[in-house]
C-alpha cells in the first residue's frame, strides 16, 4: 500500500495529538485550577484532559473541509480500548423489530454501496461558554464544530437488509465506549425511524477520504446530516429498532430542551424535547480576535450553516449591529455542508473595532444576538463578534 | 453618665460592630473560604472525582451553589464514592472557588497538592508495613483503575500487572506518593496502608 507523505503525516499527528496535549498539561496543576487549557496555539484547545474533548481554533475555519486532526474531539467515556474496535474483532449487530437478527462486518459494509456527504458536526453544547448565566457542562465557545466528507453507507439500505416490522418508530444506537465505573449510565441514544430512513443519514467509515481516527469513532460512527452531534455515536456496535425512545440518561434526561421558554438561571423541569436539528449560525474565521489589521482592503470571511436548510445570506455589522452589509456567498455549496463567505471591508480610521455576523436561511431564521438561555446551555447561536485594531 | 462615658461606650459599639463585620466579611470572603479548604478539598478531587474525569473540568465552572450541590449529588447518584462529611467539604470548596462571579482566569493555589492534609489520618507506623491484597484490589479499583484499567491491564496509564516497577519498591512508592508525569501525587489521598496493599494486590496479579 502507497501512502503519500502528507497523508502518513497525517496520521502520526493524530497518533500523536492526544499524548503530546495530555502531556503537556499535567493534572496536578489542572487540580489547582488552573486554566491550563488555554493555550491556542495548538492544532485543538483543550477543554478536557479525560475523557479527551477539545476544540478547534477558529483560524482553521478559513478551510471548507475541516482536517481530521484538527476537528473537535467530543465524548463522554472517551474511545474504547483499540482491540475492541480493530477491525478483526468488531462487528455490527441490528436486532430489534427486525426480520431475525444480523450481523456486520467491516468488510460486509465496504460491499454494499458506498455514499460520501459533506457535513457539518457540531456539539450541541457549542457556544455554551457564552450563555448567561453560566450553566454547567464543558465549556465550549466556538470550536466545537467542523465540516467535513463522509463515506459509509447508507443506514437505511442496513435496515433493509434487516427488514424493519410493523410498530417501528425509533433507531437506537450503542457504541462500545464504556464508563470508567460500571454505575455511569451508558451513552445510549436513538433518532426517529424517520430520520433513520432517510437517505442521507448514514454510517461512515471514513472521513475526508481517509478511515475513521480513533477518536472520532472507529471504525463506524452514525452521520445524521443537518441534527446536531449527540445523534452521531461514534464507535457504533449495536442498533436496536424499537417502538420508543430510548430510555435512559442521555436521552431523557440530558440532550434536552425545554419546550417553553425558561427563566434564566432557573432550573430544568417540565415538558422538554430532544436536540434534534443544528440552527442556523456562522462564524468569523478571519481576522482573528485581537488581530491588527493595516488599514486598507481587509478581507472578512467565515462560514455559515444551517441544520436543515440552506444558508441564503450572511450579513456584517460594524457598527454594534446598528446596520448591516451583505457578504458574498462563496466556494462549494452542498446540502448539509457549510457556505463560505467573504466581505471586502475598507477601514479608513485607526482604532479598535468590533466585527459582527449574523447568517439566514431560506426558512428566514436569522441568528439572534443572543440565543434563549437553557438549563443546558444547547443551541447557541448568537451573532458572532471579532475585535481587531486596525493600525494606519 | 458623663459625655465621655457615652463616648466610650459609643467607640466601644462601634469597634465591636466592625470588628464583627469584618470577621464575618473574612469568613464569606469566597477566596478566604476556598484557600482554607484547598488543601483537603483538592486532594478529595483527585481521589474521588478524577476518577472519571481530569479536574479541569471541575476548574472551568462557574456555578452557584445550589448547582454545585445538584452536581455533586449527581456524581454520587452515578457512583463517585463522597461521604456525607466530603460533600459538605467539596460543595463549600466548589461553591467557593467557582462562583460564577470568579473570574475567568483563576490565581493558582497557594499550597501544593504534596503538602495537601493526608484525608486519613493514621499514626505514624513503625517498621515496614504488611500489604493486605484482599484490601488492596478495592482501593485500587477507586483510585487507580481510572487510568490503569480493570485489573490493572492498563489503559490511559500504563499496565501495572506484572509491571517491573513492583519488584522496585521504592521507585514505586515515590510514584505514588509524589506522582510521575501525568501522573498526580497521591500521598494525601492514600494512606500509606492502603498504598502498601495496593502493591500486595498487584503483585498478585
Amino acid at each position: 500500500m502507497i501512502i503519500s507523505r502528507r497523508s502518513l503525516f497525517s496520521r502520526i499527528l493524530q497518533g500523536l495529538g492526544v499524548s503530546l496535549i495530555v502531556n503537556q498539561h499535567l493534572p496536578v496543576a489542572q487540580a489547582a485550577g488552573e486554566e491550563s487549557a488555554r493555550d491556542e496555539s495548538g492544532p485543538l484547545i483543550v477543554r478536557v484532559t479525560r475523557p479527551f474533548d477539545a476544540e478547534t481554533p477558529v483560524r482553521e475555519f478559513t478551510s471548507f473541509l475541516t482536517p481530521n486532526h484538527r476537528f473537535f474531539v467530543r465524548s463522554h467515556f472517551g474511545p474504547p480500548p483499540p482491540e475492541a474496535v480493530s477491525e478483526a474483532n468488531w462487528k455490527l449487530r441490528v436486532g430489534g423489530l427486525v426480520e431475525g437478527s444480523h450481523e456486520f462486518t467491516l468488510t460486509d459494509l465496504r460491499q454494499m454501496e458506498a455514499v460520501t456527504i459533506t457535513a457539518v458536526v457540531q456539539c450541541s453544547g457549542n457556544g455554551r461558554a457564552f450563555h448567561r448565566p453560566k450553566v454547567p457542562g464543558v465549556q465550549w465557545e466556538r470550536g466545537a464544530v467542523g465540516n467535513a466528507q463522509w463515506t459509509g453507507v447508507r443506514l437505511r439500505d442496513v435496515l433493509g437488509t434487516a427488514a424493519v416490522q410493523a410498530g417501528a418508530r425509533h433507531v437506537q444506537f450503542q457504541g462500545a465506549d464504556r464508563p470508567v465505573v460500571a454505575s455511569v449510565p451508558l451513552f445510549t441514544r436513538s433518532i426517529p425511524l424517520k430520520k433513520a430512513l432517510h437517505p442521507d443519514t448514514i454510517l461512515a467509515y471514513e472521513m475526508n477520504g481517509r478511515p475513521l481516527p480513533i477518536l472520532h469513532g472507529a471504525p463506524l460512527r452514525v452521520i445524521t446530516p443537518g441534527w446536531m452531534a449527540d445523534s452521531c455515536t461514534k464507535w457504533l456496535t449495536e442498533i436496536t429498532v424499537q417502538a420508543d425512545e430510548s430510555t435512559g440518561y442521555y436521552m431523557q434526561t440530558a440532550y434536552r430542551l425545554p419546550t417553553t421558554p425558561v427563566e434564566p438561571g432557573a432550573s430544568a423541569s417540565g415538558q422538554s424535547t430532544p436536540v434534534e436539528a443544528m440552527v442556523v449560525k456562522s462564524l468569523i474565521a478571519a481576522p482573528q480576535e485581537d488581530e491588527t489589521v493595516k488599514s486598507g482592503p481587509v478581507a472578512i470571511q467565515g462560514m455559515a450553516w444551517s441544520g436543515e436548510a440552506k444558508v441564503v445570506k450572511v450579513e456584517v455589522s460594524l457598527d454594534e449591529g446598528k446596520t448591516w452589509e451583505s457578504a458574498r456567498l462563496i466556494g462549494e455549496d452542498h446540502p448539509y455542508a457549510w457556505r463560505q463567505w467573504q466581505l471586502v471591508w475598507n477601514p479608513r480610521t485607526a482604532g479598535t473595532f468590533t466585527i459582527l455576523c449574523r447568517a439566514t436561511d431560506v426558512r428566514g431564521e436569522t441568528q439572534p444576538a443572543t440565543s434563549p438561555w437553557n438549563p443546558s446551555g444547547f443551541l447557541w447561536n448568537g451573532w458572532d463578534r471579532v475585535s481587531v485594531t486596525v493600525a494606519l | 453618665m458623663t459625655n465621655a462615658g457615652h463616648m466610650i461606650i459609643f467607640s466601644l459599639v462601634i469597634g465591636l460592630v466592625g470588628l464583627a463585620v469584618v470577621t464575618a466579611a473574612q469568613e464569606e470572603d469566597p477566596a478566604t473560604v476556598s484557600a482554607a479548604l484547598a488543601p483537603r478539598a483538592e486532594g478529595l478531587v483527585i481521589a474521588r472525582c478524577s476518577v472519571c474525569h481530569s479536574p479541569d473540568l471541575i476548574a472551568q465552572q462557574r456555578l452557584p451553589r445550589p448547582r454545585w450541590e445538584a452536581t455533586v449529588e449527581k456524581m454520587k447518584h452515578w457512583g463517585a464514592e463522597i461521604s456525607d462529611d466530603e460533600t459538605d467539604l467539596l460543595v463549600r470548596y466548589l461553591s467557593a472557588r467557582y462562583h460564577p462571579g470568579a473570574p475567568d482566569h483563576l490565581s493558582p493555589l497557594d499550597s501544593e497538592l504534596r503538602k495537601a492534609e493526608p484525608l486519613t489520618q493514621e499514626p505514624v507506623a513503625e517498621g515496614p508495613l504488611t500489604g493486605v491484597a484482599v484490601r488492596g484490589a478495592g482501593i485500587f479499583e477507586h483510585n487507580c483503575q481510572g487510568c490503569h484499567g480493570t485489573g490493572a491491564t492498563g489503559g490511559m496509564g500504563p499496565k501495572l500487572a506484572k509491571n517491573p516497577i513492583l519488584k522496585h519498591e521504592d521507585l514505586f512508592w515515590e510514584t505514588v506518593l509524589h506522582g510521575r508525569g501525568p501522573m498526580p501525587a497521591w500521598g494525601s489521598v492514600l494512606s500509606r496502608q492502603d498504598i502498601a496493599d495496593i502493591h500486595a494486590w498487584l503483585l498478585a496479579r
